[in-house]
């Protein structure tokens, strides 16, 4: 029996891959997921009016801003490594009226005035409305400026300047260990997590998607009578969960390798820079401690990743068994589908309500487990021991699924008719002698 | 010798098979003949260990029936149980395995088979791509690559022509020569009175008809009686008690009388005609089917 259970695994897996939609699907997602990686490289390389550079004219009737001015913008310029084009800073001899005569859409005439009040004021000239990352980076710089004539003016020295405008050295102490998560780890989960589980999010509904198509082709077809006369309903159950599940697995490890490649093409391959978006992001993730964390937790996000694997496709199997065609399965697999969305919401809410005793009830709850449970350990919400329970719950809700959910597959596999299905099922779930049964 | 011991079957109250019983000898064409919903189906489902009786019990060779025994069996489904996105070498391999096959015979089976229904070099063509009968033929390869002991046939003909229905029923026949029990359902009457030994009509799932083809129809007391002559007494014979009906074929009456002795009380008011045809058959099994079934219905 056991080198037919092997047979059919191998079959149905065999079926999955040498699918000319197997490659397709994977070509299309390994080529969004390295675009979508680096798409900010690829929004500049194909440029636009955002990297044209500008043309910033200086008229300085201080006498003292231009070279500040300008040295302050090159800083900016330096900090930032943004896309956005360069800003060209120049002294100009020409007169503010001349300027408004010959303006051109990339060229920005600012002029410094004395002010008595506030020490220096300044007029900002252009064509047409400038891009919004320039003017900011403008403002700024006359900001600084400003700031910088305005202590000239006042004798007072840069050290101290830079001492006035240094943000405050604060140490962080959270007394109880478990707990002792960074505060921007809330914010970062709200927008980080989702984008981590909505891959785990797609392979359950691969799974469910495939399990159910598999079992309802195969009962429509009438080639199950076949089948099950050769090999027991069980059997046939788990060559499918096997197949689909390894073939999931083998899934996200591709999704994980097209996203490596893709970071490896963001800073190797041909010139292309990571974003600094998603570089800012990754330093701010290890200062906040979120990877060493997510290593530490690593090994049991896989096993409640397996078990919820598991559970859902039972849940798939069962539910195909029970349906007669292609359409039935659709409808009955929503609330399969609403229960994933519930989990995914949830996981995502988990960061804006801090300690919700809702929350955390649900992420013991088998099926919500699989996306709640990591996000609120990574928010250092629960701890290692309430994630023991979310698995030690999921493994006897499979036990329960495979108890009783066999009793309705083996009946429902057979069944080709919606007369009277749910007493049926219903009367397979009570049948506690499965000994009288032929297999 | 496959042995199908008073099976009994209730789905819910209704009894789809009541108290069943019949042997199949090895090198045997059996059929079981029934209307639409009379038990056939699901006595073959018993058969293949598909569903559990409520009660009885199924020995092929002695051996009760479970997964070391159905390896022994095949079975052609009245609907087809082909996977339609899969090659044929693909489909007799996926069937042939299961029935605990080696790849390698499997292939060197389906050639032999793919020649013997001209079909050959098909294996690589997708099963949604072929014809109905062509379906038919691999569906019934599928079913006998493995030299089953017992072979079930569940409406085997559907789709084929006459020229490979000829082509199947030589195959049927070589099994049977090879040892293979088989049961045969069909509708076609004419199927299962040339191919089948013994039989059995159910009627509700309750063998209401059952034993050796030629033993029924002798035992059944109609018989039928085809005349031709000119200035035959019609009206007169019509008037013979015994004689249930006449009928004009062509230029030939045929007469169906209660019973064989009514045949002389016939012949008696017409022997001073010209006739150029008297001949006393035996009923076809349709008319026995037909009035066996119809009977209980009434």
């Amino acid at each position: 029996m056991s080198s037919k259970f092997w047979f059919l695994t191998k079959q149905s897996l065999k079926k999955k891959v040498h699918s000319k939609w197997f490659v397709i699907v994977n070509i299309l997602l390994a080529i969004s997921i390295i675009a979508l990686i680096n798409i900010q490289s690829i929004i500049t390389f194909f440029g636009g009016d955002f990297n044209q550079s500008t043309e910033v004219f200086v008229i300085d009737l201080t006498e003292v801003s231009f070279p500040i001015f300008k040295e302050s913008i090159q800083q900016l310029m330096n900090d930032e490594k943004d896309q956005s084009g360069e800003i060209i800073v120049k002294n100009t001899e020409k007169t503010e009226q001349e300027w408004e005569k010959s303006l051109e859409s990339n060229q920005v005439l600012i002029v410094f005035l004395e002010d008595s009040d506030f020490y220096v004021k300044a007029k900002m000239i252009s064509k047409e409305k400038i891009d919004n990352n320039t003017y900011q980076y403008l403002l700024q710089g006359l900001n600084a400026t400003k700031m910088s004539v305005s202590l000239m003016k006042e004798n007072m020295d840069a050290e101290v300047l830079s001492a006035i405008s240094a943000p405050i050295n604060c140490e962080r102490v959270v007394l109880d260990e478990k707990k002792s998560v960074d505060e921007n780890m809330e914010l970062i989960m709200s927008t980080v997590f989702p984008t981590l589980i909505l891959p785990f999010f797609m392979l359950i509904i691969f799974l469910v998607q495939m399990i159910g198509g598999e079992i309802c082709e195969e009962k429509t077809t009438r080639s199950m009578e076949i089948i099950i006369s050769n090999v027991s309903p069980k059997v046939h159950l788990l060559s499918k969960i096997v197949a689909s599940n390894l073939f999931i697995i083998g899934q996200g490890i591709l999704l994980v390798l097209y996203a490596i490649i893709g970071f490896f093409l963001g800073t190797k391959g041909q010139g292309f820079a990571v974003s600094s978006g998603v570089d800012s992001l990754l330093s701010t993730l290890m200062e906040a401690g979120f990877l060493d964390k997510l290593l530490h937790f690593i090994p049991s996000a896989f096993i409640i990743m397996i078990l919820s694997f598991l559970a859902y496709s039972l849940v798939a199997g069962i539910l195909a068994s029970m349906t007669t065609n292609m359409e039935d399965f659709q409808q009955i697999q929503t609330p399969i589908m609403l229960i994933l969305l519930l989990g995914y919401y949830l996981a995502i809410m988990a960061g804006m309500f801090e300690g919700s005793s809702f929350i955390k009830v649900l992420s013991y709850v088998p099926f919500l487990s699989c996306f709640i449970s990591p996000s609120l350990y990574m928010m250092g919400q629960i701890g290692i021991i309430d994630i023991m329970i979310s698995i030690v719950l999921l493994i006897g809700f499979i036990f329960f699924l495979l108890k009783y959910g066999l009793r309705i597959y083996k009946i429902g596999i057979l069944n080709y008719s919606n007369e009277k299905i749910w007493s049926r099922f219903a009367k397979a779930i009570k049948s506690k002698d499965d000994s009288k049964t032929p297999f | 010798m496959l042995r199908v011991e008073n099976i009994v079957k209730y789905y819910g109250e209704n009894k789809a098979v009541d108290h069943l019983s019949f042997e199949v000898e090895n090198g045997e064409i059996f059929g079981l003949l029934g209307e639409n919903g009379a038990g056939k189906t699901t006595t073959f489902r018993i058969i293949m260990g598909l569903l559990e009786a409520s009660s009885g019990d199924v020995f092929l060779d002695g051996k009760k029936i479970d997964y070391s025994v159905t390896d022994q069996i095949g079975y052609v489904t009245e609907e087809r149980s082909l996977l339609t996105k899969m090659t044929v070498k693909e489909q007799i391999i996926f069937y042939g395995v299961l029935k605990g096959m080696k790849e390698e015979d499997i292939l060197e089976e389906l050639k032999k088979w793919l020649k013997e229904f001209q079909i050959e070099g098909y294996e690589n063509r997708k099963i949604k791509e072929l014809s109905k009968g062509n379906q038919q033929k691999i569906q019934f390869i599928s079913a006998v690559i493995h030299h089953p002991k017992l072979l079930i046939l569940d409406e085997p003909f559907t789709g084929l022509d006459p020229i490979n229905v000829e082509l199947m029923k030589k195959a049927i026949y070589r099994l049977q020569k090879e040892g293979c029990s088989i049961i045969f359902s069909s509708h076609q009457m004419e199927h299962i009175e040339n191919f089948c030994e013994k039989l059995i009509i159910l009627v509700k799932g309750k063998a209401i008809v059952d034993g050796y083809v030629g033993d029924i129809k002798k035992e059944y007391k109609k018989k039928n009686i085809v005349l031709r002559g000119e200035n035959l007494p019609i009206d007169a014979i019509e008037k013979i008690p015994g004689v249930i009906s006449v009928s004009k074929k062509n230029n030939e009456y045929e007469l169906k009388i209660s019973e064989e002795s009514v045949a002389s009380k016939v012949f008696a008011k017409i022997k001073n005609k010209k006739i150029t045809k008297y001949d006393v058959t035996e009923p076809t099994l349709n008319e026995i089917f037909i009035e066996k079934v119809g009977g209980v219905h009434e």
